[in-house]
């Protein structure tokens, strides 16, 4: 009996022979590497600030106007310097305070987009991998469908679109007013994470349902349900945190990218991506006002995109195929 | 054939909806779609010959029935909003964007071939290392940021490159046309070198252990033909199915790169047309980066038949 399933299960294509044959390389568990400490840092102290921005003396308010030995400083008149760390932008504000509160906006959004793209996406990933058949073949055409239009080109039309049903002008209906900007904005960018989530999801349940683990459970009775629950989900665990973090990561820079092009949360919250589209035509003359925003989100993504990988080393996942 | 057929239905499912999607999207809520198109200052006489050529006042099933029958007889339209037929507008734009994405994959995959070849032959070396760095980097950096520093330090700084880079096209500049480009496309084609690096240097990695690459070594290969011959011809399918994947992010991005370096491509003619409500631009507009994508990976399929014996012969039999 043994021998006969280790022999179906032996056939595959050569790309998924497991990676067994060749000698691990020593590092993989063993230490966890320095960059994964420096960017769980960078990531907690900018959450703390962001968090008790109001609490802590040396942020000032967003919308606090800086002065200068008395004077207004509107119109970038004060550089990088002790009194505002990362300068002023063109109406006197605090480039730093505007990057710790922005940072409260981006983070939020990043984070709830994640975790509704995570849910959708392993749903619908694990009933196409496990069902396979007509389920499968309806996931995959509604994941084509979403990986077919640009993201960024998907994302600019919803979020015009509510946003111009909203007005009340005569003739449109004025409706969705319930619907704010940032939540808006939180469920476009979920609808980004989706379509690659369940593809990986999918691919990942497939090779797991071959298992024979999943053969033992069947064949003691186990229902589809309770397999997938507590067969099938349990092992998506290590490879779904890698990738939510990296996912974060491309979320917030797509939030960033939207917010460049004018299509933001409410006016008067910062962003980075709308500090930056605020002030980049003047960085002739105060590059301070786009380079310490956009550089706070470089870190940001980069930090969580190192977590993302060093899970996935920690774990001894495969790249998955994105 | 069968693949050919089966591939061709579903390119055609995820079109119509698609592009049906887009029409009631648009249309959605909107009362008089002809007015929003025409702008205010449009007579009645006006808007009602263009409902009536478009349909607009009918259901969302007829309307786009007949712009499916516009686009294949290549009755493209006129747009009120840029004046001018869809098609003349489509002949200024589309060339940017399509120069910009090709150009910004040739140099990702003139980037990444060399590091990732070199990095997998000498695996943990100083070079493959300093070279991962770098991926990691380039992979992580959100495209507004690359296109800002590099503005900063390029264009800003140095003054090598212009920052507003008002398209010229090669055929009627060719030193001042690489110029404008040139930030636009490394925008683009740095982050995407970074991914091609490291999926191919893990391939090449796999490869270089297999057998045929010993048998070849020891018939007396020598190393460079065994690595660029041998190894990278069957280490390169997760390469081009990213390049494919790759695609669609691309034609997105640029429509960030055009509005950061003032290129007038695609993207911009997309987001101008939305912010002014001119619903035939973005239909069409839409269902031309759906068929690029669309076609793009269809044609990386077929590619992998030319690359791969083994797949044309399971096709043929399949």
């Amino acid at each position: 009996m043994t021998l006969i399933t280790d022999t179906t299960s032996m056939t595959p294509t050569p790309l998924d022979v497991p990676p067994a044959a060749e000698p691990l390389p020593k590092r993989s568990r063993s230490k966890i590497h320095v960059g994964f400490w420096i960017a769980l840092a960078w990531v907690a102290a900018l959450l703390l600030m962001a968090i008790f921005a109001d609490q802590l003396s040396f942020i000032r308010l967003p919308t606090a106007a800086v002065k200068n030995h008395g004077r207004s400083t509107a119109g970038y008149k004060l550089g990088p310097g002790w009194n505002a760390w990362f300068g002023v932008d063109s109406t006197g504000r605090d480039v730093f305070s505007k990057v710790i509160y922005g940072a409260r906006t981006t983070l939020k959004v990043g984070l709830w987009s994640t975790v509704i793209g995570l849910l959708v996406g392993t749903f619908m990933g694990l009933i196409a991998g496990y069902f396979k058949g007509t389920y499968d073949r309806v996931i995959s055409i509604v994941v084509d469908i979403m990986l077919a239009v640009p993201p960024l080109v998907l994302a600019i039309i919803i979020v015009y679109r509510v946003g111009d049903l909203q007005q009340d002008r005569p003739g449109n209906p004025g409706i969705l007013k319930w619907f704010t900007r940032t939540e808006q904005i939180t469920v476009v960018l979920s609808l980004l994470a989706i379509a690659p989530l369940a593809r990986i999801v999918r691919a990942l349940t497939m090779s797991l349902a071959q298992r024979d683990f999943v053969l033992a459970a069947r064949s003691v009775g186990a229902k589809n349900f309770r397999i997938i629950t507590r067969e099938i989900l349990p092992n998506l665990i290590p490879a779904m945190m890698s990738v939510a973090f990296t996912g974060l990561a491309l979320l917030i820079s797509a939030e960033a990218a939207l917010a460049f092009l004018g299509f933001s949360v409410e006016t008067g919250t910062p962003t980075w991506g709308k500090m930056i589209n605020a002030s980049y035509r003047d960085m002739d003359k105060a590059w301070w006002a786009t380079l310490f925003p956009s550089l706070v989100l470089f870190l940001t993504v980069l930090a969580f995109n190192v977590i993302g990988d060093r899970i996935a080393r920690h774990y001894d996942i495969r790249e998955a195929a994105l | 054939m069968r693949y050919a057929a089966q591939k061709t239905a579903q390119f055609l499912i995820v079109f119509v909806i698609v592009t049906f999607g887009v029409l009631v999207a648009m249309r959605l809520g909107v009362n008089d779609p002809a007015r929003r198109m025409l702008g205010g200052t449009a007579t009645q006489a006006n808007i009602d010959a263009v409902t009536a050529k478009y349909h607009l006042n009918s259901d969302y099933f007829t309307q786009y029935f007949y712009w499916v029958k516009n686009m294949l007889t290549l009755d493209l339209g006129r747009s009120e909003i840029f004046s001018t037929d869809v098609r003349t507008l489509l002949r200024q734009k589309v060339p940017t964007t399509l120069l910009l994405t090709i150009y910004a994959v040739v140099l990702a995959l003139l980037i990444a071939l060399p590091v990732a070849v070199l990095s997998a032959y000498r695996r943990d070396g100083l070079f493959d290392k300093s070279a991962g760095f770098f991926s990691f980097a380039f992979v992580s950096i959100p495209g507004v940021v690359l296109g800002i520093l590099l503005l900063l330090v390029f264009s800003i700084h140095f003054h090598w490159f212009p920052a507003n880079s008002n398209k010229i096209y090669p055929w009627d500049n060719p030193l001042q046309s690489a110029k404008n480009f040139f930030l636009p496309t490394l925008t683009l084609a740095l982050p995407i070198s970074a991914i091609f690096t490291r999926l191919l240097r893990g391939d090449m990695i796999m490869t270089l252990q297999s057998d045929f690459i010993t048998l070849a070594r020891a018939k007396g290969v020598s190393p460079q033909r065994v690595l660029w011959r041998h190894a990278l011809r069957s280490s390169v399918f997760s390469l081009l199915t990213s390049v494919g994947l790759q695609l669609s992010g691309l034609l997105g991005g640029a429509v960030l790169v055009e509005s950061l370096f003032g290129l007038n491509g695609l993207g911009q003619m997309l987001l101008e047309s939305l912010l002014r409500g001119d619903l035939l631009v973005i239909q069409t507009a839409t269902a031309i980066l759906v068929v690029g994508v669309v076609f793009t990976n269809l044609a990386i399929d077929l590619l992998y038949a030319v690359v791969d014996p083994r797949i044309r012969l399971a096709r043929a039999l399949g």
